[in-house]
């Protein structure tokens, strides 16, 4: 039946929610900055301070095997704490729009989804802050920086594959965004952000190198920006089969739980 | 008069009651052994049958915790049925709890935009009703407050004027009328009379005050522990109903 009178429309792809979702997304955004006497300049001055204080604390243990230290944490950092901060905050996004979600009919990917991407406007943000690094540094900037955008994106595949995974899960068990958080910090020290990967025993270079999605992204970004050259295609496949199996996972969990979700939330 | 718009057949609502209470160590186990430590069953309905016509409106009545609410959300759609199946043509405006979509922290004006969207509207066409939202609502001074600032009274008049500036097919009201004073009352059920005069609206609508649904729906439905108790007309139901109450 159809019935022209309505001004409404009724929703049944994902495209239809787009306004609805950037609507969400600046919300978000809105929201972190409101009330904040420099606002979205938080975005680049943040990372650089914590960039400041980590190159005062580690450049003196680790200056003689890293050259351009600064450079070296600021990728590492930046690439890790985009995969942490959006993961945490996507993986509470569902229960932080139960009241929403209740109340209204809305696919709940929505929430997720919207959280992700406004993690990616700071992470774009942040990259003014990385753009001053490299000048303050005087590092030469080469053509292969071109390929950074490639990098980012399996980065974010990931990320939000993940995140949508864990926001899922950790509605059906609040448990699971505690175990995450320890995960986390166990995950951080596996990662070679602050000091060079060779330091460790070959065996936990080779686990690092082999199950460490944040490793292989991080990797691209000195290949690029310190070593100067493309990232390599092994890399490259491994950090996309690491984004691709997560976003299948993530959407795998949505048609599991799509319509029992609501129960627990 | 016309065809059905909503088929609701045999349908059953399961509910996860989510109980807290956690006594001892033995009983923790207990639960996680039979897996109801996250999930405790309970039956909100029970094999619902009901087939709404468009251009109807429909009452529900009965007790608190009775499935009126359930009922509502089963039709949205927010809820799935456990068994059976709900067939909905059309498009829903749901206002269950008037601004249950509002975001404390945003302003009347963000959340104008932001509700509008959840309910189905296009931007543009909120910014043409924007202004005749505002109006209804009677609150051009406080559009750029936080909403965490609005009275209840104003709240409730804000989710009701974006809730029905656009004609859905289906309009959803649950107990929206309980905050707002009497003018605005009044002012909300000629809204909803005057949408329901057009006749391409359907009303579905819940009140513990069985005069508010005679005035407003031509059916209702009585619930009593997710089991329809009776259904016919909104007279003789609300009649049955009131006597029931009478202690």
């Amino acid at each position: 039946m159809t019935n022209t009178s309505s001004t409404l429309q009724v929703r049944k792809t994902p495209f239809q929610y787009l306004s609805l979702l950037g609507n969400l997304v600046s919300r978000e955004l809105k929201k972190k900055h409101r009330r904040s006497i420099l606002g979205y300049v938080w975005c680049v001055l943040n990372p650089l301070l914590v960039m400041l204080i980590m190159n005062m604390v580690f450049s003196h243990m680790f200056r003689n095997n890293i050259e351009n230290y600064p450079v070296y944490l600021f990728v590492g950092r930046t690439i890790f704490s985009f995969i942490t901060d959006s993961t945490n905050s996507t993986s509470r996004s569902i229960i932080g729009n139960g009241a929403l979600m209740r109340k209204t009919k809305i696919p709940y990917y929505i929430f997720p989804t919207a959280t992700f991407l406004s993690s990616v406007v700071n992470y774009l943000f942040s990259l003014i802050a990385f753009i001053i690094v490299l000048l303050l540094t005087n590092t030469p900037v080469t053509i292969h920086a071109i390929a950074f955008p490639l990098v980012m994106l399996q980065l974010f595949v990931f990320s939000y594959g993940l995140g949508l995974l864990l926001s899922q899960l950790n509605t059906f068990a609040r448990d699971v965004g505690q175990i995450y958080t320890v995960f986390t910090t166990a995950w951080m020290y596996l990662t070679p952000l602050f000091y060079p990967l060779e330091n460790l025993p070959d065996f936990l270079q080779n686990i690092i190198k082999t199950c460490n999605p944040a490793y292989v992204y991080i990797q691209q970004g000195r290949l690029i920006f310190l070593g100067n050259t493309w990232p390599t295609g092994d890399l490259i496949l491994q950090g996309s089969i690491f984004a691709l199996v997560f976003l299948g996972l993530g959407i795998l969990a949505y048609h599991k739980c799509n319509k029992k979700l609501i129960l627990y939330v | 008069m016309s065809e059905p718009i909503i088929i609701v057949k045999d349908a059953s609502v399961r509910f996860n009651l989510a109980k807290q209470q956690q006594n001892s160590l033995s009983s923790y186990l207990k639960r996680l052994l039979r897996h109801e430590l996250l999930f405790q069953e309970f039956f909100a309905l029970k094999d619902i049958n009901l087939t709404i016509n468009a251009g109807e409106s429909w009452g529900f009545v009965g007790r608190n915790g009775s499935g009126k609410s359930t009922m509502l959300k089963l039709i949205t759609g927010i809820l799935a049925p456990y068994t059976g199946s709900v067939e909905v043509h059309g498009s829903i405006a749901p206002l269950l709890e008037l601004g249950a979509g509002f975001d404390s922290e945003l302003t009347g004006r963000e959340n104008i935009y932001m509700n509008g969207l959840i309910l189905g509207m296009s931007k543009k066409e909120i910014t043409e009703k924007f202004d005749e939202i505002v109006a209804f609502a009677e609150l051009e001074e406080f559009l750029d407050v936080p909403i965490k600032n609005y009275s209840s009274g104003m709240k409730a008049r804000l989710g009701f004027a974006i809730a029905t500036c656009s004609t859905p097919d289906i309009l959803i009201a649950d107990e929206v009328l309980s905050t707002g004073d009497r003018a605005f009352r009044t002012k909300c059920e000629q809204r909803m009379q005057d949408m329901l005069s057009t006749g391409s609206t359907t009303l579905l609508y819940v009140s513990h005050q069985p005069n508010s649904v005679r005035k407003l729906c031509t059916h209702a439905m009585w619930l009593d522990g997710g089991h329809v108790k009776m259904i016919g007309t909104s007279e003789e139901v609300c009649d049955a109903y009131e006597e029931s109450t009478k202690v």
